[in-house]
């Protein structure tokens, strides 16, 4: 192995983490708040049908499909190239983070529902016999709950949205795998090139299966006596 | 029932059974023989280790030291592990016992037949049409015969208790070990399984039963053994053991039990 | 929206195209799945009953493949596959060029993917395999591959299928990543169709109707299949 052209890959490489970090965040945040929108929504029946054919359609399709959609859809409609999103939907970064945000919110909804429908009915009954509002319920009793009960798949997602944003490569971007793809046609050294990539990228997910892992303890003490039979 | 031959080999015996868990000693040394025919009740408080006692003659838990025979065969594992070689004896001596769980332990994905059928055919290799024949006989035995086709969680516990019994006597066991047998059991439902038990006992059948029914146990067995810290403190005929115990912890034991259940 | 009439299977219509191209994504998929398969296995196999080094080297290949992107294993397949190809044709004295078809490398790289979601899914089950009928199979005088195939492996298997159904939804998905090695799939003919007619959000939207098709009927398959291996279990009829 040539260490000289691994340090210098690996600092090129280095130079797309700020983009990768970027569309992580901002998607995962974007994704959160409209995943939280899709599960309000689910309170009415028009609502619930709505939501669940969002849902059905981003997560039955894959993601790259839905960033070329987005990217290379779009622009066919005259009516968008005309609006006032055009400035935005014409760059590649809005049109990826659009695609990331909106793949997140499916899944994150979906995994939010879920910690929802596991809290358990009592304990929302006992905040309505001692007097809590609606709201009171559900800040004190239902979200800490339903948000701790999702903590695992949610850390799951996190990690699969970093996963994601290497897709965003494709319409051009230059985020890590975008630099590593680009090195590739260059040099031709794909394997040495691809290692330092995927190293970067192990190494924040893994922070991150850590960090969950201590938040997960330190938000459910209660969990640790579970495991009686 | 057989009083104590000298000379005659025993159906299963334990010589000087150790067994910790970790700092924990839960056998400290049993001798216990059941010669053809007798029916040993195995009493004692929970934590006795009298499951502990039951589940290393199969080796389900491996001893620490001593001897456990089964008929001909016989076993002394070191360190609480089997070799291959050993492992290979264990599973020739539980194919001459029956066991029965506390919590039946039917395979839930098989239906009652099948339940009974599994181990003839797929451990000694006999032919459906007879293995079948037998288990419904052994159905018919234990009263649900017209449970062949249904699936165990479609059953009461009595009911599945009763089909692992018949599963156990599918084994052709020379000696059948029952691991508390209703205590899983809601009570209107101990009555059916302890009724099939009975009936074992009058076949002349060799039972090992760990059990806190003691009416029962006084009722059926042949001898009672009482259990207490990983050590026999008593052992002897119902009458001995619940008419005169010897030691002021059995007969705490045993009045406390008695108190509980009348 | 463009011309409908594009989609067709006429003549001037790509629908027979985009319909060879949906097959194509189906057998890249069942293919790497079945990888996926025999390695979670083995890896689940490991994780359970393997000693510290097997165990540790399970883990490790599950840890990476969870934090690697997918389009980085398939370029890593497709690319480094090439060299491994181009290194030995060199040696060998053919002449090149050399290539690796983007099947294979699709295949294996989706496999290898998966093989690590599988591998969780199969150890989760069988350590969901309560252990009491296991003990029922020992003293019964079971050996260890009755054990395993009498008793292990249909409870588990039963557990498993909702996991594995959703193992096999993302293997579907991953396999539009592999459009970038040239394989004509679904994805990779929706591009072609959709650069060389201009109807880019058209061709765009039969993929996705494509995909949805195919994800939308393996869930039936694994629903259906889901409902008939519960019967017996909790009283769910049958």
């Amino acid at each position: 192995m040539d260490l000289t052209f691994l340090s210098s890959m690996f600092q090129s490489i280095l130079k797309g983490l700020p983009l990768t970090l970027n569309l992580w965040v901002l998607s995962l945040l974007g994704g959160g708040c409209l995943a939280l929108l899709l599960n309000l929504m689910r309170q009415s029946r028009i609502g619930a049908a709505v939501a669940g054919s969002y849902v059905f359609l981003f997560r039955g399709t894959p993601l790259l499909i839905q960033i070329f959609m987005i990217y290379y859809g779009l622009a066919g409609f005259g009516f968008i190239r005309q609006s006032f999103l055009w400035p935005f939907l014409r760059e590649p970064y809005w049109c990826g983070l659009l695609a990331l945000i909106l793949n997140d919110a499916a899944y994150t909804s979906e995994i939010l529902r879920g910690g929802l429908r596991a809290v358990p009915k009592g304990a929302v009954e006992a905040g309505r016999v001692s007097g809590m509002s609606r709201v009171a319920i559900l800040r004190r009793i239902t979200l800490p709950l339903a948000i701790r009960q999702a903590l695992p798949a949610y850390s799951n997602e996190i990690i699969s949205m970093l996963k994601a944003t290497a897709l965003v490569s494709t319409i051009t971007l230059m985020d890590m795998t975008g630099i590593a793809r680009a090195a590739i046609s260059e040099t031709w050294r794909a394997v040495e090139i691809l290692l330092c990539a995927a190293v970067i990228y192990l190494a924040i997910s893994m922070l991150v299966t850590r960090a969950s892992a201590w938040a997960e303890a330190r938000l459910s003490p209660w969990q640790f006596g579970r495991t009686t039979p | 029932m057989t009083a104590l031959t000298p000379g005659q080999t025993p159906a299963l015996s334990v010589t000087g059974l150790r067994k910790n868990f970790g700092a924990n000693d839960v056998l400290r040394g049993i001798d216990l023989a059941a010669h053809d025919g007798d029916v040993i009740s195995i009493i004692g408080a929970s934590g006795s280790g009298k499951s502990t006692l039951l589940r290393c003659i199969p080796m389900l838990e491996i001893p620490g030291s001593g001897t456990v025979s089964v008929g001909a065969d016989s076993l002394s594992p070191k360190g609480g592990r089997l070799t291959r070689a050993e492992e290979a004896r264990a599973r020739r001596m539980r194919g001459h016992l029956g066991f029965v769980f506390q919590n039946f332990n039917l395979w839930p994905h098989r239906t009652v037949l099948q339940n009974v059928i599994e181990a003839p055919l797929f451990v000694q290799g006999r032919s459906r049409a007879e293995a079948t024949d037998e288990a419904m006989a052994l159905l018919e035995k234990v009263g649900l015969t017209d449970k062949r086709d249904a699936w165990p969680a479609h059953l009461s516990g009595g009911q599945q208790q009763r089909v692992a019994i018949a599963r156990a006597l599918a084994q052709h066991p020379r000696a059948i070990l029952f691991d508390e047998p209703t205590s899983a059991l809601d009570p209107e439902l101990v009555g059916e399984v302890l009724k099939v038990i009975r009936a074992l006992a009058d076949e002349g059948r060799t039972m090992l039963i760990v059990t806190h029914e003691m009416g029962f146990a006084r009722e059926v067995s042949s001898r009672v053994v009482f259990l207490h810290h990983g050590q026999i403190e008593e052992d002897g005929t119902p009458a001995e053991v619940f008419g005169a115990p010897k030691s002021d912890r059995a007969r705490a034991f045993l009045s406390s039990h008695f108190d509980r259940n009348r | 929206m463009g011309d409908i009439g594009l989609l067709g299977f006429g003549p001037d219509g790509w629908g027979l195209v985009l319909f060879r191209a949906g097959l194509m994504t189906l057998a890249v998929s069942v293919a790497a799945f079945l990888c996926g398969l025999m390695l979670g296995t083995l890896v689940a196999w490991g994780r359970v009953a393997g000693n510290g080094p097997v165990r540790a080297l399970a883990e490790g290949y599950t840890v990476v493949l969870r934090g690697v992107p997918d389009i980085l294993v398939i370029y890593l397949f497709y690319f480094g596959g090439r060299q491994v190809v181009a290194a030995i044709g060199t040696a060998l004295g053919f002449p090149g060029p050399f290539d690796i078809s983007g099947f294979v490398a699709g295949m294996l790289a989706i496999g290898l993917i998966s093989g690590a979601g599988q591998s969780e899914v199969l150890r989760g089950a069988y350590q969901a395999v309560p252990k009491g009928t296991i003990e029922a199979g020992r003293v019964v005088g079971m050996g260890r591959l009755t054990l395993f195939r009498r008793v292990i492996a249909p409870q588990a298997m039963t557990t498993a299928l909702p996991g594995m159904g959703n193992q096999w939804q993302s293997v579907i998905k991953e396999s539009a990543l592999v459009s970038v090695t040239g394989l004509v799939e679904t994805m990779r003919q929706v591009s072609v169709a959709a650069g060389t007619t201009q109807e880019h959000f058209l061709f765009y939207a039969a993929g996705a109707v494509i995909y949805l098709i195919i994800t939308t009927l393996s869930d039936q398959l694994f629903r259906l299949a889901e409902k008939r291996s519960l019967r017996g279990h909790h009283g769910a009829g049958f």
